[in-house]
């Protein structure tokens, strides 16, 4: 055989081997899930589902689930239906012209008809809510999801992108993303990017609810003029016009139905981000319809329905809840030694003078003066950081190498892609938006790697059936941080305490034997440069890390009065094992990785000092 | 009569004014106080080294200054070319007496010693003006761990 032929069946062979062991490791993460099937075609789309994934991405029981979240999105929305027509009608007066007396339920009202809406996607299958019902703090709402692909499946069935969804609860609270020179830090934005600055609109969270609609990979409609289009034919449109005061009797042309029934990326509709041929008046008309559909999505996650400020910890602020010895361990824990409130901050001035939690000796002669600084504390300080994270090979947008059916290729570099977070979004990056502020694009290398501070309020938030994300349980499987690493408090809690004590130079699923991931080995970070050495070596003990676990708890509303559509869960809980241990049968080998791909490493200015491998 | 009309309003105006900036810059807390002098407390020392990694750790008094800051160290194989820089985000909390340090270096080689010294900065650039004398670690070979810093044992802060 000649060599070059000898070479060529090599290197056949080697891909072939390869492909088998990848292949294996991958079903064997499916060990619990012995029942899994390929998904049916969905019933709402007229195209075969899309399904690059290996077995084992993609849960066996997605179409179920998927099928349980549009009842419960149902049920929620005809509840909203019923809120609307209670309104009392619209008194318009003053000048400028309120609606007085219930003007700030009828915004609420518009926003929750909105946010629970199927209609505003292109198979009519998928709203916001889809990825955020409120008996998870309005995060992720399927467990098998939520284990086995981390990002939500779109419209079009099964495109999803790449990080968690993240809670609605006190998003509203984030200011406009600006650079403040005299602290040099990034503060505001919504998403784990930042990428909603709020620059428009002056609120990030408006623009945040502005994005899901027209992106390809989630909701996926092509054009935003097709919420203005869909909302013509909604039940509830008068209300949008009474409140706004937009004019819906926008001219579309004959096509729109066919344009708006169509994911967004598709071949036959070009490049253009707008699609639908409009005047421009009616494409101002149709704009502004988008301007308010965010506003009115913001004012409802604003309010008391979403985020409550009802939980034990604001019933302890206020005098009425005393906290168990544990809550109060975890409190005293998450101000001290474990440092937590240097991010999440929880609005006290306490000083910090219990050397029992790790304060320092020179604090022993102090008195604790501490006062409530703020009554409404929200666990975050609005700003980034890069808590160095292993890559999930798990992530659903590392496999969607191929077209779909319409022609779309969500991500061409596959495991060469690498979450830059901020970063990438300040260079205006691959899966990012682009950037309304050059004079930022400089910082880029300095924040490569950080992600949005959520607040810790309601990370813990499970429904009533499964009423803790620990296992034991019966529990509510969530995840936790931007790539759904951890899946449970405990690890949240574990990671930052001993990132680099058990820090192996391996990727995820190649620990070591005699260690176990998450437990006693936490694979290299993804991102290297800009890692956050505040945590990592806290010195915590395995019952104070379940103390602060306990004080987490106590962030989660619903105590002080009953948290709005929180019975809504018809799903199953989970039982058994350790939350130490959590979702680790479902650990999968991370395969060799190519390089970061130029799209990503290679723009200017370049990712430093070190490049990303 | 006019003129302190006119006063009036302007003072109202200016007024009016630092009211609504102070409204604005509420989300964003200007950086704490500086402290008056940084000493280091404790440290610097070798928390934790593999072949191409090491981290160092140190205590100083709480510097103020930005929220966030930088752990420094100045490196090098010889002792008199600390040439090398090494910087990690901490954040500091307002709220202690204390503030630790921590630096990761990486792209180190095996097996090989390291001289130090370590000092901080805001995130403003301005330094805090503590520096330590020049100190040293070796890396250990390839696969090898160094766990110098004391793992805490149950009930027992860290010293």
């Amino acid at each position: 055989m000649p060599q070059s032929k000898l070479l060529v069946f090599a290197a056949s062979c080697a891909t072939i081997a390869g492909a088998m062991c990848f292949c294996l490791h991958v079903v064997h993460g499916q060990s619990e899930s012995q029942n899994w099937q390929p998904p049916p075609v969905p019933p709402t789309q007229p195209f075969p589902a899309y399904d690059p994934y290996p077995p084992g991405i993609l849960p066996f029981d997605i179409a179920s689930e998927e099928a349980r979240i549009m009842r419960e999105i149902t049920g929620i929305e005809n509840e909203a239906i019923t809120e609307w027509q209670a309104l009392p009608p619209p008194v318009v007066t003053g000048n400028p012209p309120t609606i007085m007396g219930s003007g700030y339920q009828a915004v609420e009202v518009l926003g929750k008809l909105l946010n629970y809406d199927l209609n505003m996607s292109p198979f009519k299958d998928t709203a916001c809510a889809s990825c955020h019902l409120p008996y998870t703090g309005f995060s992720g709402p399927i467990p098998s999801v939520n284990l086995t692909m981390i990002a939500y499946p779109g419209s079009y069935r099964y495109r999803a992108a790449k990080r968690t969804a993240q809670r609605y609860t006190y998003s509203p609270q984030f200011p406009v993303l600006e650079y403040n020179t005299e602290q040099g830090l990034f503060f505001g934005g919504n998403f784990w990017d930042g990428r909603s600055t709020g620059y428009k609109l002056q609120s990030p969270d408006s623009e945040q609810a502005q994005h899901p609609p027209v992106c390809t990979l989630e909701m996926g409609l092509p054009d935003t003029a097709c919420i203005a289009y869909r909302l013509q034919s909604a039940k509830y449109k008068s209300l949008f016009t009474e409140v706004w005061g937009d004019s819906l009797d926008i001219s579309f042309p004959s096509n729109t139905e066919k344009i708006c029934d169509t994911p967004g990326g598709a071949e036959m509709l070009g490049t253009t981000a707008t699609p639908i041929q409009l005047t421009p008046q009616d494409r101002a008309a149709a704009t502004s319809v988008y301007d308010h559909w965010g506003q009115s999505i913001s004012k409802f996650e604003g309010s008391p329905n979403i985020s409550a400020f009802s939980s034990k910890f604001d019933a302890y602020l206020a005098g009425n809840y005393t906290l168990t010895a544990d809550e109060m361990a975890g409190y005293k824990l998450f101000d001290g030694i474990g440092n937590c409130n240097s991010c999440h901050l929880d609005g006290r001035s306490t000083l910090c003078v219990d050397q029992t939690y790790g304060c320092s000796p020179a604090s022993s002669g102090l008195a604790d003066t501490g006062t409530t600084a703020q009554v409404n504390p929200l666990f975050t300080c609005f700003g980034y950081a890069n808590e160095g994270l292993p890559l999930n090979p798990r992530i659903s947008l590392f496999y969607e190498t191929k077209p779909d059916a319409v022609g779309y290729t969500p991500n061409p570099y596959g495991f060469a892609y690498r979450d830059l977070g901020l970063g990438n979004f300040l260079r205006s990056g691959f899966g990012a938006a682009p950037n309304p502020n050059a004079s930022w694009i400089p910082q880029a290398p300095s924040v490569d790697g950080q992600m949005e501070v959520a607040t810790a309020r309601d990370a813990a938030m499970a429904p009533a059936q499964c009423p803790t994300t620990e296992a034991p349980g019966p529990y509510f499987q969530k995840e936790f941080f931007h790539n759904g690493y951890a899946k449970s408090l405990k690890q949240l809690v574990h990671f930052y305490n001993t990132r680099d004590v058990y820090g192996k130079l391996v990727t995820s699923g190649h620990c070591p034997a005699g260690t176990t991931e998450k437990v006693n080995c936490w694979p290299m970070p993804e991102v290297p440069n800009n890692i956050d050495m505040t945590t990592g070596n806290l010195g915590l003990t395995d019952t104070q890390e379940n103390q602060i676990v306990a004080f987490l708890q106590t962030l989660v509303d619903g105590y002080t009065t009953p948290y709005p559509d929180y019975d809504t869960f018809t799903g199953k809980c989970f039982k058994g094992g350790t939350a130490a241990t959590q979702g680790n049968s479902f650990l999968i080998p991370t395969p060799p990785l190519p390089p970061c791909a130029s799209a990503i490493c290679g723009v200017a200015p370049l990712p430093g000092p070190k490049p990303i491998p | 009569m006019n003129r302190m009309l006119l006063k009036m309003v302007m003072a109202a105006a200016v007024g009016s004014l630092l009211i609504c900036n102070a409204a604005f810059s509420q989300a964003v807390p200007k950086p704490a106080k500086k402290a008056a002098h940084v000493d280091i407390i404790q440290g610097p020392v070798l928390e934790f080294a593999r072949e191409d990694l090491a981290i160092v750790r140190w205590t100083t008094n709480n510097p103020g200054g930005t929220d966030d800051h930088f752990s420094v160290v100045h490196y090098g194989t010889n002792p008199k070319d600390l040439s090398q820089t090494a910087k990690s985000h901490i954040r500091l909390n307002r709220f202690h007496q204390d503030t630790l340090f921590r630096v990761r270096m990486d792209g180190l080689s095996p097996k090989t010693t390291y001289y130090y010294t370590v000092t901080s900065e805001g995130s403003d650039g301005k330094g805090d003006g503590e520096v330590s004398p020049v100190n040293q670690f070796t890396t250990p070979a390839s696969g090898e761990l160094v766990q110098a810093f004391p793992q805490p044992q149950p009930g027992i802060p860290p010293k």
